[in-house]
């Protein structure tokens, strides 16, 4: 038996706002620890890790570990027939083969109840090694989002660089170039405004904007967002969801290619 | 061609076997393309009116040249590298099919005339299409233009899936690309269908993974080779009254090709004589291939813009400003990055099945559907036409 009730009913829509356009289907995991979810897109370039502890929920119960496949276009749609402000409550039997969604008002007067059929699926999982980031940036997730919509018209892929003094996003396509230089900053009122950056050492990473843009989809969750980066490794572009967990997008970098020959 | 009706037993009992993949994915990898099977598509469907297919001026084929040309550039547009792999001499088991193959050709020349004849436009393409012969200067004027592309090219031994397989093997290339189901015999690690097969058509691409081509026969590798060789393969004959489903059902009771043999009923069933299909499993299981170090380094050139007009436009009457414009997209996209892959970062990708929900299996799919509705298609085509149908 599965069950799990959230106050901010809210959350849960707008979580698979953030994924759905990258994974058509996944494997959401319940245990003791909480509900999540790891999943890839098809050509294997990013990848959504999101978890919502069970010390968030109002009310958790989880007997037995289970795995349920949803296809998560379908998931939405259940979802977007929640308000904003319902109770959301998530139940599952341990051998069904549906997992029931009930939404009810603040004020207790509608009750509904969806049943979403599950699906038997296989799904791709990587495992993601602890990893020291060199560098890692703070800042208001509405920036980031803005940064990689604008850029997004100009070029296809954005070079991001971390220096001491502040992050710069660079592209460049047919009509020309653009960078955009966030600088450190902590002055202002709210904390959630300013931006941090901690760094050992400056690292400079190449990404596609089309991943980026599919991430950003995730700002209402989250006034801030983390962009962890080491030399040669995938990105890592954090929401932490308050009181309950976070989601995460792991994204591979551009890389040169050394068997292009050049010679001929 | 290939194994009869593998491609529905699989669809049937292994249907986790095949994934349905998008074009565009495949962007960085390197695939091995089973070139003589392709060209000879290319040179059925590309442009084809009535017996007619793409001609230069001079009256030289030149279908294979635009299919290859154009798939070719796409693929390298779109990241991927292909290294396209020719077949070398036949293997001597081979005559009797190809022998066979050289009759059907004869008898489709002869129908095709008489098509001719009586008028039926739609007979008259059906029978063209089938005298389709790809000649040594099909072949050569293909690698020229590959060369001239800067795509690399692997000439096999003997047969160009098992070399392709081989080459997979080794993690040269990602998966060999062919239609003919044989490569899986070939125990190729991943084979892809439909990836030559041009936008317009819109067929998504397959590709089959070969260890889930066992698990979900429930066969041993050996086991499969036989399975093979009992559906009917191109180096043997077939058992009449034993299809895909008899077979795979016989091979996973007795285990063996000889202890099914050796069960069979004499009186219901008739094996052709000879049948040598321990020398047939040898071929699928050791072929003639080029292997290790006797392989070449594969590499990516620019394409050559000049060449390229030389021998498409004067040679034969492409458009140049098209060329041109596809070498130019070809070459930029040589310049860009390519996308990196999440597991050559986090080490290797695992599965996860879901544990609720599992009762309710997906129904296996009807029959992967395209081989039975093209058949039909065909069948009505001809009676509509008010053909010769005997």
């Amino acid at each position: 038996m599965f069950e799990a009730r959230l106050t901010q009913g809210g959350l849960l829509k707008k979580l698979l706002d953030a994924v759905k356009d990258l994974v058509t289907d996944g494997n959401f995991d319940c245990s003791t620890t909480g509900f999540g979810l790891q999943a890839m897109d098809t050509s294997h370039v990013s990848l959504v890790s999101m978890m919502l502890r069970s010390d968030g929920f109002d009310h958790y119960r989880c007997d037995r570990n289970i795995s349920m496949g949803m296809n998560l276009a379908n998931m939405a749609k259940m979802l977007k027939c929640a308000n904003d402000k319902d109770i959301v409550t998530m139940k599952a039997e341990d051998q069904g083969d549906t997992i029931t969604f009930m939404f009810e008002s603040e004020n207790q007067e509608r009750i509904s109840d969806f049943e979403l059929k599950l699906m038997d699926i296989d799904s791709e999982q990587l495992g993601i090694p602890d990893t020291e980031y060199t560098a890692t940036v703070r800042m208001p997730s509405s920036e980031f989002q803005r940064i990689c919509k604008d850029l997004a018209s100009i070029g296809d892929t954005v070079l991001i660089s971390v220096t001491k003094d502040g992050v710069k996003f660079s592209t460049s396509g047919d009509i020309g170039s653009a960078n955009i230089t966030i600088r450190q900053s902590t002055s202002a009122d709210k904390p959630e405004d300013n931006t941090l950056i901690d760094m050992q050492e400056p690292v400079a990473l190449t990404f596609a904007l089309r991943y980026l843009n599919s991430f950003a989809k995730a700002t209402p969750l989250s006034p801030t967002v983390t962009l962890s980066m080491s030399k040669e490794l995938p990105v890592v572009v954090e929401y932490r969801i308050s009181d309950i967990g976070h989601i995460s997008f792991y994204l591979a970098p551009k890389i040169e290619d050394e068997e292009m020959d050049d010679n001929e | 061609m290939g194994i009869k009706n593998l491609t529905k037993l699989l669809g049937d009992h292994a249907p986790g076997c095949c994934r349905e993949q998008a074009f565009d994915n495949y962007f960085g990898r390197r695939i091995a393309v089973d070139a003589s099977m392709h060209i000879y598509q290319f040179l059925v469907v590309v442009g084809r009116t009535g017996e007619q297919g793409l001609t230069s001026e001079a009256g030289d084929d030149t279908s294979h040249l635009q299919g290859m040309f154009y798939r070719t550039a796409k693929m390298l547009e779109a990241g991927i590298k292909p290294v396209y792999v020719f077949d070398g001499k036949p293997p001597a088991m081979k005559k009797q099919e190809l022998a066979k193959r050289t009759e059907r050709r004869d008898e489709a020349t002869e129908a095709l005339e008489e098509a001719k004849e009586t008028g039926g436009e739609a007979d008259v393409a059906k029978y063209s299409k089938r005298t389709v012969r790809v000649t040594q200067q099909h072949n050569e004027e293909c690698r020229r233009l590959l060369r001239l592309m800067g795509v690399p090219v692997v000439e096999a031994p003997s047969e160009a899936e098992a070399q392709c397989a081989q080459m997979c093997k080794e993690g040269m290339v990602y998966g060999t690309a062919s239609e003919d189901m044989d490569s899986l015999t070939f125990a190729t690690p991943k084979l892809i269908r439909n990836l030559m097969k041009p936008v317009t058509q819109n067929v998504p691409i397959n590709e089959y993974d070969y260890d889930k081509v066992l698990e979900g026969l429930k066969l041993t590798p050996d086991q499969f080779v036989d399975l093979c060789i009992l559906c009917g393969c191109d180096y043997l004959g077939t058992i009449k009254g034993i299809g895909g489903m008899r077979a795979l059902t016989l091979i996973q009771k007795h285990g063996s090709l000889e202890k099914v043999l050796a069960n069979l009923d004499s009186g219901k069933y008739d094996v052709p004589d000879p049948f040598p299909y321990e020398e047939a499993r040898r071929m699928f299981k050791e072929p003639e291939v080029l292997r290790g170090d006797a392989l070449p380094a594969l590499k990516w050139g620019a394409a050559d813009e000049d060449g390229l007009v030389k021998f498409l436009v004067e040679d034969k009457n492409f458009s140049e400003e098209r060329i041109r414009k596809v070498v130019e997209k070809i070459n930029a996209s040589r310049s860009k990055a390519t996308q990196g892959r999440l597991e050559s970062f986090f080490g290797p990708v695992t599965m996860k099945s879901s544990t609720a929900g599992s009762k309710r299996k997906e129904p296996p799919k009807p029959a992967k559907g395209k081989g039975a509705a093209v058949k039909k298609g065909e069948v009505g085509g001809v009676s509509k036409g008010g053909g010769k149908k005997k």
